[in-house]
């Protein structure tokens, strides 16, 4: 990939996210400093990780709806395998991942099989999921103490915890996916024109399906990180993120129509709206003005990207002809 | 019948075009109280007349006269209010709402915005025991009736609306035996009532029986214009079918290789009916047929794109039926198709030429799931050169390069995949005449390479000039078969009008 | 065919479901609410019942049914969101239309509910304010008598707040976590915490809403602690939020300087107030709570007392308490 393409694609992102980190670091003393930045490393690895599942739900013009449930979902069966069944942390682990990967498989071999969109599917399993959470807790917030600290901590001479090591890891291979395998490019594909792509002779019930059930299996991952940072497993968790996914992986310019995305761009979007949380806590906005510039920036970002589209290509065509 | 009535519509050099001309110089005229047949084959510009008579699309130029003046609807209900409507061949029935709110769709009764239920209820009563539907209940919902039934609905609505002219656009497509009497009653009630109507159909034996002229039409002119009491079928089919002579394409004579594709009893329900046929290794197999005939259909059965009742599909010797029960079957077997509606069905418009034209091959260029961007690139440039693919780069995305050019990005991704049968569906629709002639030497190339190609076309010259051999569709099933010493266009024309003279009959 | 065969599978399919969530949503109520002539029928009427709160208030007040099944018959019920007023509305009406005697309720909302329940009050209906209390004012301004039975919070809160201002000197730095910022309670408690640290001459640096749920409350303390590096303490408006905030007083490797007090003392707690991460919380026995009101609707019904508020008892749990 060539710089000038590198420029194309990232660069709008990144500048509103840095010129955000530029505007908080005026608005307080305390913003720009190591400690900020390592509160961030440890906030965005659950949000980035959904993001990049949903990344993959948008490409193929589908939705999921479930992420946040089935986040709540899974950390209530870390914790219940933890606690109630004793078992050791990696079993836990590897159960909650499965959970999410379940609960996905759900989602797509239901809307692919019985064609049913699957914003009405996820939206069925929202409630089922979160109401399953209810039951495996018995409506209780487990404290799961000290078990899971270890990757909460930060990394020694990193200053940030392995989960943010793991999601960034994450984000490179579902790019590289997108980008360089086959499996990608059918995605992309699939969600630009499915009828096409089928008298083409592809199949495309699998593929479709398989995007949910990676989904669910990255939202059963970030439930491990989400869990482990907050030391407890509650049934409560993740209201609305499915919501914050989705205005992340569309702040990264990924179209609700399908056939267009970038996971790296959406990482970008989970730190815009990351930084906007702790940089207006930080600086102790009100309620409605928190809530009114949430909101405004990312309208913001998503007319940046649609501009994109002209401004940026018109850059592209001058740096073709030379008249740049 | 004596003396002439007194004309309600003159149309003088009526002319309109797309993106090629579809009517050329058009006069018409219709006469207060007859009803005027509208005959023609595919593409001649018949329901483009109507739908400028109703304002659904405007004209280039030319003069209409209603009633002695000028006339020029803006839309359908400029149109409907002047007095003219039309049934149209497609059903306009909305499923959801009830018959009566169908019938009075832009005319509903109200008070101060609410429907007037009651009201609605008489009116819909009227509308549709004139055409003798006293069965059906004005307040059950549209979708509950039978296919026949939802178009005698639509034809009560435009007869409720109080017309002077009638347009009438296949109606009898979906109606049986009784309900065709039964409409031909209302439109003898009307013609008496004063009221012109322009009848546009297939079907000559409709024609003969309650139309007083028949004009016909052909690319876009007005060929003759007849009483139908003095002309004959053969006059009507001759004219519709023109006596140019198509120009032989240069191909070389089929070389007998064996056989290529065959397919027998083919029946996918309700366009396809029983069709066999079978075709030779480096053989063009032409398609023709009307709209409606069921070419489509056929291929996209063989495909495996729809479901097919029954049928077999061999390619080579009749050994082993293929079971084909999808796309993806029907390509690992070494069939391709190009279908009929690129946009729709073909191309993914917005992305790259390469990411296109290696679409159904990615496998080919790829190593454990990696795509080898070099071999991708240069596999795509040698297929576009040799289809004389005119682009800027294999990173550009198809929805910027022409017709023809788009045509060619889907059969290179046929010609990567080295299929040995493939089916093209009007592969040269919407082409301007150079790219057409590149498209051609392609399929003659294929055709010497010993691949099986079925080409559907609506196009008969097109078909004479590049096919084998024909084979005419009508109404769903193979209504004849022609080569080069006994085929011509009246030929052709009369075979696939046929099925529909027949099937009339039958239902008498 | 086959679509048709299709479209009754996913009939069946989402009508059986439905009808068995209906079947396991019900059977519990159902069991309990034989009405008979004689008997009056008590509703109980609150907020999320997945919340661990009212669950456990629920419970307290079945078991105060299956003490005195002769005396009354119980109608349990809850809504899924804590926020969703509407849906409390509707259950307001579904009761009043079923002809029960009394309505004990927790208010979603401490003005949004009045109007409803004047009209159930105006119909006959014995309207009893549990929790959350109604809006003082507006009762006053409709000659509205809806007896409050329940803790006083602002008593409570102070009482944890006391407990942490004894830590600190003079001048020292507190934050607060309030609640969602709307509701009574929130309020109620956030001036709780006030008096306290204004008795004890500590200063208040930032005061921001945990929407009374973990993760917010995590990322919103993480940002206070970045802020203000001389933070001393952080108030919890409830139990669930201090758990975010003791996660992220951990992340920041400041166990040993911030302090952390919440309010509920839900079971997650307790280890933690044992070990000392946490310092206080308070208990307002929520499962005697529906109780109480329970009967206080029956002394009233049976002509026994007079409509009047009633204050329950509110208690302070530290390391101290539990080890009694």
């Amino acid at each position: 990939m060539n710089y000038k393409r590198w420029f194309t694609d990232y660069a709008p992102m990144i500048l509103i996210w840095l010129g955000l980190v530029l505007l908080f670091g005026i608005l307080s003393d305390n913003f720009v400093t190591s400690r900020t930045l390592a509160t961030l490393a440890s906030q965005v690895p659950p949000l980035a990780i959904i993001a990049c599942g949903m990344t993959l739900v948008l490409i193929i013009a589908g939705i999921d709806l479930s992420v946040g449930s089935t986040l709540a979902l899974a950390s209530a069966m870390l914790g219940v395998a933890l606690v109630d069944w004793e078992f050791p942390l990696i079993l836990a682990i590897v159960v909650a991942v499965i959970t999410g990967g379940l609960t996905g498989l759900f989602n797509g071999a239901i809307s692919v099989y019985l064609r049913i969109p699957s914003f009405i599917v996820t939206l069925g399993t929202l409630e089922i999921a979160r109401g399953l959470a209810y039951l495996a807790t018995d409506s209780q917030t487990k404290y799961l103490g000290v078990a899971l600290e270890p990757m909460a901590r930060p990394l020694p001479g990193l200053g940030v915890p392995i989960s943010f090591l793991i999601a960034v890891v994450v984000i490179i291979i579902g790019q590289f996916i997108l980008t360089r395998t086959t499996y990608g490019r059918y995605l992309i594909a699939i969600g630009t024109n499915e009828s096409a792509v089928r008298l083409a002779g592809v199949p495309t019930a699998r593929k479709k399906i398989s995007v949910f059930a990676i989904t669910g299996l990255l939202t059963g991952l970030a439930a491990v990180f989400f869990t482990s940072r907050l030391g407890s497993a509650d049934p409560n968790a993740g209201v609305g993120m499915e919501l914050s996914a989705i205005a992340a992986v569309v702040i990264g310019g990924t179209s609700l129509m399908g056939g267009r995305g970038s996971i790296i761009n959406s990482f970008i979007g989970v730190l815009i709206i990351a930084t906007l949380g702790a940089g207006l806590a930080q600086i102790g906005a009100s309620e409605p003005s928190k809530r009114v510039v949430t909101g405004l920036v990312i309208v913001l970002a998503v007319t940046i990207d649609a501009l994109r589209g002209g401004f940026f290509q018109k850059l592209k065509m001058r740096f073709k002809t030379g008249t740049l | 019948m004596s003396e002439p009535l007194p004309s309600v519509l003159t149309v003088n050099r009526l002319n309109k075009a797309y993106n090629v001309p579809v009517l050329k110089d058009f006069d018409f005229d219709l006469r207060k109280g007859e009803v005027h047949a509208l005959i023609g084959s595919n593409g001649a510009g018949k329901s483009t007349f109507a739908k400028i008579l109703t304002g659904l699309t405007p004209r280039n130029s030319g003069e209409i006269l209603f009633q002695g003046t000028p006339f020029k609807p803006s839309n359908k209900q400029e149109a409907s209010a002047a007095g003219i409507n039309m049934v149209l061949q497609e059903l306009n029935v909305i499923p959801t709402l009830t018959v009566g709110e169908n019938l009075f769709l832009h005319t509903l009764p109200h008070h101060k915005g609410i429907i007037a239920r009651k009201e609605l209820h008489q009116l819909s009563k009227q509308a549709l025991t004139r055409l003798g539907l006293n069965e059906l209940n004005p307040d059950q919902l549209a979708d509950t009736l039978g296919v026949g039934q939802q178009q005698l609905v639509e034809i009560a609505g435009a007869l409720a609306q109080n017309s002077s002219i009638l347009i009438l656009d296949e109606p009898t497509a979906a109606l049986t035996g009784p309900e065709i009497e039964r409409l031909f009653e209302n439109i003898q009630r009307l013609r008496e009532e004063g009221v012109a109507m322009i009848y546009i159909s297939h079907r000559m034996d409709e024609i003969f029986r309650i139309a007083d002229r028949v004009t016909v039409l052909r690319d876009g002119h007005r060929i003759n214009t007849h009483d139908t009491d003095g002309v004959s079928m053969d006059t009507l089919v001759h004219e519709m079918a023109g006596d140019e002579l198509a120009e032989r394409h240069p191909h070389l004579e089929i070389q007998h290789r064996g056989p290529g594709l065959t397919v027998k009893n083919l029946t996918a329900k309700p366009a396809v009916n029983d069709v066999s046929f079978s075709v030779q290794k480096g053989e063009i197999l032409g398609i023709a047929g009307l709209i409606g005939a069921g070419r489509t259909e056929t291929l996209r059965a063989i495909f495996g794109a729809d479901p097919k009742q029954s049928g077999t599909v061999f390619i080579g010797d009749e050994t082993t039926p293929l079971s084909i029960s999808s796309p993806t079957d029907a390509v690992k077997a070494g069939i391709g198709l190009i279908p009929e509606d690129r946009k729709q069905d073909g191309l993914l418009l917005n992305k790259s030429v390469s990411l296109n034209t290696t679409l159904s091959t990615l496998e080919r260029f790829s190593k454990s799931g990696l795509i080898d961007h070099r071999k991708e690139f240069d596999a795509t440039v040698a297929t576009t050169d040799k289809l004389e693919l005119k682009y800027d780069s294999v990173e550009q995305s198809v929805d910027e390069l022409s017709g023809g050019n788009q045509q060619k990005v889907v059969m290179g991704r046929w010609l990567l995949c080295d299929s040995p049968v493939l089916l093209f569906d009007e592969p040269t629709r919407g082409i301007d005449v150079a790219a057409k002639e590149t498209i051609y030497n392609a399929l003659d190339q294929l055709a010497r390479e010993g691949k099986t190609l079925v080409v559907v076309s609506s196009d008969l010259l097109e078909l004479m000039s590049i096919s084998h051999r024909i084979l005419v569709m009508s109404a769903g099933k193979i209504a004849g078969e022609f080569t080069p010493d006994d085929w011509s266009q009246e030929a052709i024309t009369a075979a696939a009008f046929s099925e529909y003279i027949s099937t009339h009959e039958r239902a008498q | 065919m086959k679509k048709h065969f299709k479209l009754l599978l996913q009939t069946t399919t989402c009508t059986a479901l439905s009808l068995l969530l209906i079947a396991c949503g019900q059977s519990k109520s159902d069991k309990t609410s034989t009405e008979t002539a004689e008997k009056p029928v008590i509703a109980l009427i609150m907020k999320s019942l997945a919340n661990e709160f009212f669950k456990t208030m629920g419970e307290g007040a079945e078991m105060h049914h299956a003490e005195n099944p002769d005396q009354y018959d119980l109608i349990v019920n809850g809504i899924k969101n804590e926020s969703d007023v509407s849906a409390q509305v509707d259950m307001v009406e579904q009761m009043m239309s079923r002809g029960v005697d009394a309505i004990v309720i927790a208010p979603a909302d401490s003005k949004a509910l009045i109007p409803i329940l004047k009209r159930a009050s105006d119909a006959g209906v014995l309207v009893i304010n549990i929790d959350n209390k109604l809006d003082s004012d507006i009762l006053k301004e409709l000659n509205l008598n809806l007896p409050f039975v329940g803790p006083n919070n602002r008593d409570g809160a102070r009482m944890v707040g006391e407990v942490v201002a004894q830590q600190l000197q003079a001048n020292d730095e507190v934050a607060i976590i309030e609640g969602i910022t709307t509701t009574f309670n929130a309020i109620q408690r956030r001036l709780g915490f006030e008096d306290a640290m204004q008795a004890g001459g500590v200063k208040v640096v930032s005061k921001q809403s945990g929407y009374w749920e973990m993760e917010p409350a995590n990322n919103v303390a993480s940002a206070m602690l970045n802020e203000h590096e001389n933070l001393k303490a952080l108030l919890c408006a409830n139990d669930s939020m201090a758990l975010g905030a003791v996660a992220a007083v951990r992340a920041a490797g400041l166990e040993e300087k911030v302090l952390v007090a919440g309010f509920d003392n839900i079971s997650a707690v307790r280890p933690l107030i044992l070990n000392g991460q946490m310092i206080a919380t308070a208990d307002q026995h929520g499962d005697q709570l529906a109780a109480f009101g329970i009967q206080a609707a029956l002394d009233i019904l049976s002509g026994g007392e007079q409509p009047k508020d009633q204050q329950t008892v509110v208690d302070l749990i530290t390391q101290e308490t539990l080890n009694q």
